[in-house]
């Protein structure tokens, strides 16, 4: 790859983290940020246009529209992040240790991953959540379920490449107990592409959940939350178009900056992707 | 290379019993039951007469140990009999057979566009990479697959429903139903599609082939249109294969938000019914296709690739 393109996908993951952790600070900061309770109802205030009072105008209820932005960003974010990281952490396990075990372990976990990441996610998360009733953990677990499988893929492609090495073949024949060496020779080149990985999932975890939210099983009404807000919107919007473009614009923001971030990252470790699933 | 066919093919049956006992065993685990699903779906009676309720269970086999029915439940899925709904006592299999078929037009159409789209863009990236028609693809790719699908299909509605008026918002009667829903579903595939071809083309530019073309005497421009082009195609279409599995059920945020009676409006109108032999059968089938066409999207690729190692590097 030529010099000037490494150099600008630099620049872009650089851009894609700023542009997340912006995101991230003005949902944690939100109260900071605003004065407005994005549950208060104030009727007689609804569907206000932006102003100097309320930045981005104000919903059906009355209720200011960046004060849901701001704070409908927690529960999407946080389930998220809990989600994602209990993906990587569970699928990179597995897939290192069936890529050190090898043989029909490896073969059975193959085939078994293979499945669950046939798997259509959001069908998946939609019967799950709607079977265990919506709530924190069960969204979690409807991302987790199919989540899991890329990581294990990728830590299993690396951990293949890391086998042939010398200094792995070494530490077996001394007698060194795998935990050992997974710990001390493979793991840290594991952190690198999982994290970039953990990146990429993170945007479609992240669509995932706020489009099952959309569909009503993510945070429940009055809790603020970027999906939901998509749809309290959509029989307003031909009058009040900025109540779906908001909410909407977040998301993508915050997904595209996440997937920015990740290929970048992606390509700065060089991870192997294998195929055309990656 | 045949062990390899024999062996993933074997398994397959394998996992598709897998896959039956998670889907059989789900709604019990989240504590539904399905006496009081049935129940709920013809009368509005919130607290039956414990009774009634036995001799339901009774008649239909639900009181039998829960292997037993398992097994039972899974023989009459092999030999066909997907069961009846809840709702609307109509057997399964012509409930998802109708919805599949909506389905697959919607997304064959979407997958042809995004294909026709897509793979003349990444071939025009990979001629002249670094340029800015390429950054721009590049830009455009990234963009694609960060798009929320449901988002873009609001705000289609919203420009040529709403306010044009050039386009019915729900329903699927005709062409004009398919543009909106065709169009929104196919931002993620032209995204991934044009990157891939990309990188397909740059690589088979690579190959000896190709510079033996161009030895030859043929320019640059078509020797990667007719040459590269075909060569790269193969990881392309194996890209396809595996969307059109996750296609088959991920596009239920669409269907449900334009009213499409697909599979995936088929599985969400179910699941809010609890009506367990359609979301039984239905999840068993949608991912039994999935895992189906995957596999052999999978195979097809190592076929036609022997260069991919797929078992351990022996030292």
């Amino acid at each position: 790859m030529s010099r000037v393109r490494r150099r600008s996908w630099h620049a872009t993951a650089v851009a894609g983290l700023g542009i997340f952790l912006v995101v991230v600070a003005i949902t944690v900061c939100a109260p900071f940020l605003t004065h407005y309770d994005p549950i208060d109802q104030v009727l007689r205030d609804a569907f206000k246009p932006p102003s100097a009072a309320h930045w981005l105008g104000t919903d059906r209820l009355g209720r200011d529209l960046f004060a849901r932005i701001a704070y409908g960003g927690r529960f999407p974010l946080a389930i998220t992040l809990v989600a994602v990281s209990v993906s990587a952490i569970f699928g990179t396990l597995v897939g290192a240790i069936v890529g050190r075990v090898g043989g029909a372990v490896e073969e059975i976990a193959m085939r078994l991953i293979d499945v669950f990441i046939s798997f259509p996610s959001i069908l998946v998360g939609l019967v799950i959540a709607a079977l265990l009733k919506p709530g924190f953990g069960t969204l979690v677990l409807a991302i987790t379920v199919t989540d899991w499988t890329p990581f294990a893929r990728l830590a299993r492609a690396i951990t293949l490449e890391i086998n042939t090495r010398a200094y792995i073949e070494a530490a077996s024949a001394v007698g060194a107990p795998e935990p050992l060496i997974l710990r001390k020779h493979v793991l840290h080149h594991l952190v690198g592409p999982v994290l970039a990985m953990g990146f990429l999932r993170f945007g479609h975890g992240l669509l995932t959940i706020a489009g099952l939210s959309y569909l009503g099983l993510g945070a429940q009404p009055p809790a603020p939350d970027w999906g939901a807000m998509l749809a309290e919107a959509q029989p307003y919007m031909m009058r009040f178009p900025i109540l779906v473009l908001a909410p909407g614009l977040i998301i993508f923001a915050t997904a595209l900056s996440v997937v920015l971030a990740g290929r970048g990252l992606m390509l700065m470790f060089d991870a192997p992707h294998g195929g055309p699933r990656a | 290379m045949a062990a390899l066919l024999i062996r993933r093919l074997a398994f397959l049956p394998v996992l598709l019993v897998f896959v039956s006992l998670l889907v059989f065993f789900l709604p019990r685990l989240a504590g539904v039951d399905p006496t009081l699903a049935i129940l709920h779906a013809r009368v509005p009676e919130r607290n039956p007469d414990p009774e009634v309720l036995d001799r339901i269970r009774a008649e239909l086999g639900l009181d039998r140990p829960v292997p037993l029915r398992f097994l039972s439940w899974l023989e009459r899925l092999a030999r066909g009999d997907l069961g009846y709904s809840y709702v609307t006592r109509e057997p399964v299999a012509g409930l998802l057979r109708e919805g599949l078929a909506v389905t697959a037009t919607l997304v064959g159409l979407c997958l042809a566009l995004a294909v026709v789209v897509a793979v003349p863009l990444g071939v025009v990236a990979a001629i002249r990479p670094g340029k800015w028609l390429d950054n721009l693809i590049a830009i455009g790719s990234q963009v694609g697959v960060a798009v929320p699908e449901y988002w873009i299909a609001l705000l289609l509605i919203l420009l040529f429903a709403q306010r044009l008026g050039w386009l019915p918002s729900a329903g699927w009667r005709g062409p004009a139903y398919m543009v909106m829903p065709v169009l929104t579903l196919a931002f993620r595939p032209i995204a991934y599609f044009a990157w891939a071809t990309r990188a397909a083309v740059i690589e088979a530019m690579r190959m000896d082939s190709f510079r033996a073309a161009r030895a030859r005497g043929l320019t640059r421009t078509r020797t990667i249109w007719v040459h590269a082009l075909r060569n790269a195609l193969i990881p392309v279409v194996t890209l396809v294969a595996l969307w059109l599995a996750g296609m088959l059920g991920g596009s239920v945020i669409v269907e449900v938000i334009f009213g499409i009676p697909g599979i995936g409006l088929v599985l969400y109108n179910a699941v809010l019914a609890t009506d367990l032999p359609l979301i039984q059968a239905g999840l068993v089938f949608l991912i039994s296709l999935a895992v189906v066409i995957n596999t052999l999207a999978d195979l097809a690729y190592v076929a036609l690739n022997p260069a991919i190692r797929l078992s351990r590097p022996q030292p």
